[in-house]
């Protein structure tokens, strides 16, 4: 491994409105190392990153650049001197072609005439995607390409500069596993080639797998920085959040109630072009977890039996009796609940307090004054909620907008908790949320299911599916191809009928 | 095929339907003669469209139009009354206002972030007002002015059979598809329009995309009002009023999205002709205006829904494609 620092950042203080985000915070990293970054959320890493890449001006420290000190004030800068950023939130653009996004403002020009030269550029975007072997077309239209393969043409952008140093903010949050293994062969490649990467995630299984050495920041400061033979999962968790962890998390459930009542029977659901023949029961009080891979159809088979799409044939039991989802208003007031896969676009109104929000859903059973809704209801539910299930900042008139992703999560499961519920459908509930919610949020789905309300968790996180659900389902191409019952279901159970048999190796390696 | 380039043959096809209604009902409506006047309508529409088109593409509005085209042409009449100076600088000094009115458009909608819509909402009330003051009054009555230059004249007639309007419009048109898919400026409305956070994130200066659009527009409008006048001989503070309807129409009609990101040049030319043999066919029906005006809003109501029902469909035959494919 090569010693030498390709970028330092020493003491970078950086505060909110008078809040100390970051305080004198180090971080430095060497040329051709994966570099992780960790911490809960809140604890600096995006801060931290915008500062390196231009986005935010700290309030004081020093950025040095292969020795030299620079000052990075635009993404412009960033660029010019090597480093690529690959966001989170997608940034390609779905109307143009693959070549078109990779070469975006810098596109090559045909001599005089300041034409865009198409051959040349879609050759050079070709040459590149034919490099690391993606499955891609240099003239396909973005729009077309599922949003795994967008991620791929965002991170082959920052291989077109030839940067130095890439920073992936959580690349594989969106990435199936044969995607995602496609992603860690190139960081492999990448590495070899000298090419240095900071590398966020909240998986870490990956991180461990992946990278050299590790960082921790912790409310604002530095934590720890391990090189890899000193990275050990369960300290790193400790150091994060610094607190200990429940150790019997990981192990095995069986259902707390003994009964083999079957609440709900889906029978040969179908809806053209998302899934088919879809059939399962869910028993009272179980967690009903949902494997695969993104775009499987798990998402659409929620929605439809929730009401919010429509599906072409199949029947749905609930209790003995046909059920028709024929709205979303009608299942939420025979006691479905719902927490949707997009949280920010669908799972809350940003601009609105938390008890706005968590009053949205439940105007029918809030009591109704003359003219209006009893606001001081309203008030009061919100705050039982904020309490039982500890929403940070508790305070019912705060936008959730403005809160922690962790918290924003609360409140969108909070609004259900205040119903009565039979059938909770979690999709997705904890990505991108840090390692302390996250726990939180299980033990309210279990707590739920204690209860005898059955939950349906669709989740792409297999740590999270093993160790919540009591079974799961793991669905393919829009159809359910394996049951994996209570007892010794592992994370490669689920990966394994998740992608086909074929893939395997290339997610193990 | 690809999904744009089948949006497209559907608005030929729809052109297409609407000559064989109005050719099986009417004798006088397939002559060559009539359809000359249908491109020449065409072209003053599709002029302005092109500017649009680009407004659009970065999920912009412009209804401004018609009141830059009043401004243009009494600006022009103003000149032409009052001093002496040569055709050609008077037509310059239109096409300069114009331009001016579009940057001023682009300016307050980037500098001051305002939405589109009511920036040109209001421009179009201000330009027409502006209008009406430097319009020429006799006995405090507001008239129309002439513009009678016999070189200006000129503008308004034809060569060969082709009038000069439907050569510029082709020949501007030419260079706004050029621009659209073969500048930087161009892939930038695209990138605009489609994803402005990606783009601002890829080092384009999306203020600077989405002003230079509309200053196009206002120059475009610009040259529609020269070749307009020119045809009339004379210009109102009326001029151009509802131009913005009939121009929108168009783009949509020819494809583009209004939610940004998609639509050319050559959907405009298509939905400009459909635009103009709708009101032509219309007219030789001997409808009323009123009349014409309910076809014409219903006709875009269609158009929209069925953009929007089609994409739908195509969204989903491309999963369904998908679905098939994964891990192959």
């Amino acid at each position: 491994m090569n010693q030498e620092i390709i970028l330092e950042a020493c003491d970078i203080n950086k505060s909110f409105s008078g809040v100390q985000v970051l305080n004198q915070v180090h971080l430095d990293i060497r040329k051709g190392e994966v570099h992780a970054l960790m911490g809960e959320n809140g604890a600096g890493k995006s801060t931290l990153i915008k500062i390196i890449t231009g986005a935010y001006t700290k309030d004081s420290g020093r950025i040095f650049w292969k020795g030299q000190e620079v000052e990075i004030n635009s993404l412009k800068d960033c660029q010019g001197l090597g480093m690529a950023c690959i966001y989170q939130e997608l940034s390609v653009i779905p109307a143009l072609t693959v070549a078109q996004n990779i070469y975006l403002g810098r596109e090559p020009k045909k001599g005089k005439t300041g034409l865009i030269d198409y051959k040349k550029m879609n050759r050079m975007a070709q040459e590149l995607i034919d490099r690391y072997e993606f499955p891609l077309k240099a003239t396909d239209i973005v729009d077309s390409l599922g949003i795994g393969l967008r991620q791929l043409v965002e991170i082959l952008k920052g291989l077109s500069c030839n940067s130095e140093l890439l920073i992936m903010d959580e690349p594989t949050a969106s990435l199936s596993g044969k995607e995602a293994s496609i992603l860690f062969r190139i960081i492999d490649a990448l590495r070899r080639q000298e090419v240095s990467i900071i590398y966020i995630s909240h998986r870490l299984e990956e991180v461990y797998m992946l990278s050299d050495r590790l960082t921790i920041l912790r409310d604002g400061k530095n934590a720890a920085v391990l090189e890899k033979e000193e990275i050990i999962p369960k300290d790193v968790i400790q150091t994060m959040i610094g607190k200990v962890v429940d150790e019997s998390a990981g192990s095995r459930k069986t259902l707390t109630r003994n009964t083999n009542e079957v609440v709900l029977k889906v029978e040969g659901l179908t809806r053209k072009g998302f899934f088919e023949n879809v059939n399962f029961e869910v028993r009272q009080g179980e967690i009903l977890g949902f494997g695969g891979l993104i775009g499987a159809g798990r998402t659409e088979v929620m929605r439809c039996l929730y009401g919010a799409d429509k599906y072409q044939s199949g029947k749905i039991w609930i209790e003995g009796k046909e059920y028709v989802p024929t709205s979303t208003r009608k299942s939420i007031a025979f006691g479905f609940g719902f927490v949707p896969e997009d949280r920010r676009g669908q799972g809350f109104i940003p601009l609105l307090s938390t008890n706005r929000n968590t009053a949205l859903t439940n105007y029918d059973i809030i009591r109704q004054t003359a003219f209006s809704i009893s606001s001081k209801e309203e008030l009061e539910m919100c705050k039982k909620i904020i309490e039982k299930i500890d929403i940070r900042p508790a305070d019912p008139e705060k936008q959730v907008g403005l809160m922690s992703g962790g918290n924003q999560q609360k409140v969108v499961i909070g609004k259900w908790l205040m119903r009565e519920l039979k059938i909770l459908i979690v999709d997705e509930p904890t990505a991108g949320i840090d390692v302390g919610a996250k726990d939180e949020i299980y033990h309210i789905l279990e707590e739920l299911a204690a209860k005898g309300v059955i939950v349906i968790l669709v989740s792409s996180d297999l740590q999270e599916l093993v160790r919540v659900s009591h079974r799961i389902l793991v669905m393919r191409k829009g159809k359910i191809v394996k049951e994996l019952a209570e007892g010794t279901v592992t994370q490669a159970d689920i990966l394994e009928a998740a992608s086909g048999i074929e893939n395997q190796e290339e997610v193990a390696g | 095929m690809n999904k744009n380039t089948i949006r497209k043959l559907v608005s030929a096809g729809l052109l297409l339907i609407l000559i064989l209604i109005f050719t099986i009902s009417s004798d006088y409506f397939l002559t060559l003669g009539n359809f000359m006047e249908i491109f020449r309508d065409a072209s003053v529409v599709g002029i302005i469209g092109i500017g649009v088109t680009m407004v659009i593409l970065t999920a912009g509005i412009d209804l401004s139009t018609g009141s830059i085209m009043a401004l243009v042409g009494m600006t022009m009449a103003n000149i032409y009354r009052y001093t002496l100076l040569p055709i050609w600088v008077m037509i310059l000094a239109g096409l300069l206002v114009g331009t001016l009115a579009g940057l001023f458009n682009g300016v307050i909608i980037t500098k001051f972030s305002l939405p589109e819509f009511i920036a040109t909402l209001s421009t179009m009330s201000i330009f027409r007002a502006l209008t009406y003051i430097i319009s020429i009054k006799q006995n405090g009555l507001i008239t129309s002015q002439a513009l009678k230059a016999r070189s200006f004249i000129l503008l308004g007639k034809s060569v060969g059979g082709i009038y000069y309007v439907i050569i510029v419009f082709v020949l501007l048109a030419v260079i706004g598809q050029v621009i659209l898919k073969y500048t930087r400026f161009g892939t930038n409305l695209y990138a605009v329009g489609s994803n402005i956070k990606a783009a601002q994130l890829s080092g384009i200066n999306t203020d600077r995309t989405r002003a230079l659009a509309y200053v196009i527009t206002g120059f475009c409008a610009g040259i529609a009002s020269v070749f307009m006048t020119a045809r009339l001989q004379s210009t109102t503070a009326l001029l151009g009023e509802g131009m913005e309807f009939n121009v929108i129409a168009a783009v949509v009609v020819g494809g583009c999205s209004l939610a940004g990101g998609r639509g050319d040049i050559v959907g405009t030319l298509i939905g400009a002709i459909f635009m103009a043999t709708l009101d032509n066919g219309i007219y030789k029906f001997q409808i009323n205006t009123a009349y014409q005006l309910i076809i014409k809003g219903i006709i875009i109501i269609c158009v929209v829904v069925f953009d929007s029902w089609y994409n739908n469909f195509m969204d989903e035959a491309s999963r369904n494609k998908k679905l098939k494919g994964v891990g192959e």
